[in-house]
């Protein structure tokens, strides 16, 4: 393991780190923009240039590796001259256009021009006009204007999902990032590019113009949609300042786990997972034929509790039906089994998963639940199982809507239960499923909600609530065990 | 008893006060009167509604927003001023703006003069100066919440 020095602390690294990664494992920060950490050097922003002693001129950290007893010096007045004159290049033909600029707020041209630039342009040139709004193709917009050419974008699309979308045309100062004639961004990873993008070059037609991303909370959770488990910042918003629109999760970005996702999330998890959070079930609510009534926990609690409480102490547990899913979290599924079923140890029990989708052999596998590998744990039976068997003596049904519950067997699902008399629907999501059932319950969805999935690999991995828990919602948690409370009550 | 001799107390003190702003005011008029103009001089009131007094320059009043030569407002809804507004009164929503080179305008703005507090932070975050403080109006009672939310539209009108 070589030593190093930079700025006087001594570094071990690993055989072959270059200088930019040993700064940054140290939490020394050395500017960069082309350089990312999935991808090897490319060596064209100029910014990372540092002083290491010994070479005569500066060198860039992001391609220099490591050598036994290198001395670095990140923050020397000529180091600090280099970045300066750098950036002042960067914005001789950059529109600094930030007032109107999605990435205004995170934007790293931005950040270091507020640490390292601050200067007067001596350019007195008119500033290069270029197209700012093409069409990528996906929810892709290009702005030409602001692209600091650091080919970010060029070396995903070739490096990680090999399909190559994107090129740099022409050369020299007329050099442009683009795409061919009729070939759009057609990847399922296209909206890394945003992130992936250090300016304001890439963005999101779906974010465009939406909030500005100052006001935005970022928090970590985990991604549901399918046996991955990728591990996802969800961005909402708080409230205030005002807004028309009270839709409070505003972006899902990827949070980089090297085991699970590397840097990327799908475009499934993405808007797919945002759009979940776009039609949310309410109301606690009683289905009597005509306008459903709104119910108190407590009411619904008594209701239900009472029923089952019955049962157990008749010893008819059979009569009780549970169809669970593997989007329920290690900790929700315990406590049915350790809350519920310790005391109705006859009851039914199912998992109804989503049909698989696609493996599309990157991120994105064929089981689109979180958690079958936890669920397994805990010894569930896991077999999928035909919805007709549900309608046979039962007298109640607890249904744990899962993300995509009853998709393609809606019918069948709402004939089969047609003959138990108490159905009861726990959904985070408008389902459709909803007038087949007595009473509905809406429930959290993971990223309002504490607990750990089992991923495909069978890395745990935990998450706390990202955003507070929408109105009227009843995380399942708390529900098992608020009904096992009731249940043993008086028992 | 001794309550309402506290009241008639509280009488005399004032009457003491107004015939001595009286007395001190006109000596000073009388003064000017006689050719002592270097002394100060005596108070004037102002008979506000009908008389008054030139507003400051830089007195800060009604808000407005800027037009560009065809009528639509300056602002790119950067949301600055919504950013430092310390009262929460500002609400804006960004649109697409037909112009290629404008992009980004704003399809609403409100203020709610019944929180704003004056501060013209807003004037001052402006990186358009679209938004100014310049109008003059200060007269701003309204008979309900609803008159004291200025759109878009009754800010541009005041150009």
């Amino acid at each position: 393991m070589p030593k190093l020095t930079i700025d006087g602390r001594t570094l071990a690294v690993a055989e072959g780190t270059t200088v930019l990664r040993a700064a940054l494992e140290a939490s020394i920060s050395i500017p960069h923009l082309c350089w990312h950490p999935a991808f090897p050097p490319e060596g064209s922003c100029r910014l990372c240039l540092v002083e290491i002693e010994g070479f005569p001129k500066l060198e860039l950290a992001c391609s220099t590796a490591v050598r036994e007893g290198m001395k670095v010096r990140t923050e020397t007045p000529a180091v600090r001259e280099s970045r300066r004159r750098v950036l002042e290049f960067l914005l001789a033909d950059h529109p600094v256009d930030c007032p109107i600029c999605d990435k205004a707020g995170e934007c790293k041209l931005q950040d270091y021009y507020e640490d390292h630039g601050l200067t007067e342009s001596v350019f007195r040139e008119e500033k290069e006009r270029r197209p700012k709004n093409i069409d990528l193709g996906k929810n892709l917009l290009l702005d030409r204007e602001r692209c600091v050419l650091c080919t970010r974008c060029v070396r995903f699309l070739r490096e990680v999902t090999r399909t190559g979308e994107l090129g740099v045309f022409e050369r020299g100062v007329r050099s442009e990032i683009g795409i061919l004639e009729g070939r759009p961004v057609a990847t399922p990873y296209g909206g890394n590019l945003v992130d992936l993008c250090p300016v304001g070059a890439i963005t999101d037609r779906s974010f465009r113009f939406r909030t500005r991303t100052w006001f935005l909370v970022s928090r970590p959770t985990i991604c549901p949609l399918c046996a991955r488990g990728c591990a996802i910042d969800i961005d909402h918003h708080p409230g205030l300042p005002r807004r028309a629109d009270s839709a409070g999760v505003f972006r899902v970005r990827p949070r980089p786990d090297e085991a699970v996702n590397g840097f990327w999330i799908c475009d499934l998890g993405r808007y797919g997972y945002l759009d979940l959070h776009r039609r949310r079930l309410t109301r606690i609510s009683w289905n009597r034929g005509g306008p459903a009534a709104e119910m108190s926990r407590a009411k619904i609690l008594s209701v239900l509790g009472g029923k089952i409480r019955e049962m157990a102490v008749r010893g008819r547990s059979s009569r009780l039906g549970l169809v669970l899913n593997s989007g329920l979290t290690v900790e929700e599924l315990r406590s049915v089994r350790d809350g519920l079923l310790s005391r109705l140890p006859e009851a039914r029990l199912w998992f109804d998963d989503p049909p698989p989708g696609e493996d599309d052999g990157f991120l994105l596998r064929a089981e689109r639940t979180a958690n079958r590998r936890g669920a397994a744990g805990l010894g569930f039976d896991l077999a999928p199982f035909d919805p007709a068997v549900l309608g046979k003596d039962l007298d109640i049904i607890l249904v744990f809507g899962g993300l995509s519950v009853g998709k393609g067997r809606d019918e069948v699902l709402g004939q089969a239960l047609a003959s138990i008399g108490t159905k009861v629907l726990l959904s985070p999501v408008e389902t459709g499923l909803e007038p087949a059932f007595d009473f509905l319950i809406p429930t959290a969805l993971p990223s309002e909600k504490s607990g750990t999935f089992i991923n495909v690999d069978g890395l745990a991995r935990s998450f706390e609530p990202a955003i507070p828990v929408a109105a009227g919602v009843w995380p399942e948690g708390e529900f098992l065990a608020a009904l096992a409370e009731e249940i043993s009550r008086g028992a | 008893m001794v309550k309402a001799w506290g009241y008639l107390w509280a009488l005399v003190k004032g009457a003491a006060v107004t015939t001595r702003h009286f007395i001190v005011n006109m000596w000073f008029h009388t003064l000017r009167l006689v050719g002592f103009k270097r002394l100060r001089a005596g108070a004037v009131t102002f008979q506000y509604p009908e008389v008054r007094k030139p507003l400051a320059a830089r007195h800060r009043s009604l808000h407005r927003l800027v037009a560009r030569p065809d009528g639509r407002p300056r602002c790119v809804a950067c949301l600055l001023c919504v950013t430092v507004c310390p009262s929460e009164c500002i609400f804006v929503e960004a649109e697409e703006d037909p112009d290629p080179d404008v992009q980004k305008t704003a399809g609403r703005f409100e203020i709610d003069l019944a929180r704003c507090s004056f501060c013209g932070f807003c004037v001052e975050a402006c990186p358009e100066d679209a938004i100014r403080m310049d109008t003059g109006t200060i007269e701003l009672a309204a008979r309900s919440r609803a008159d004291l939310l200025f759109d878009r539209d009754r800010l541009l009108r005041r150009n």
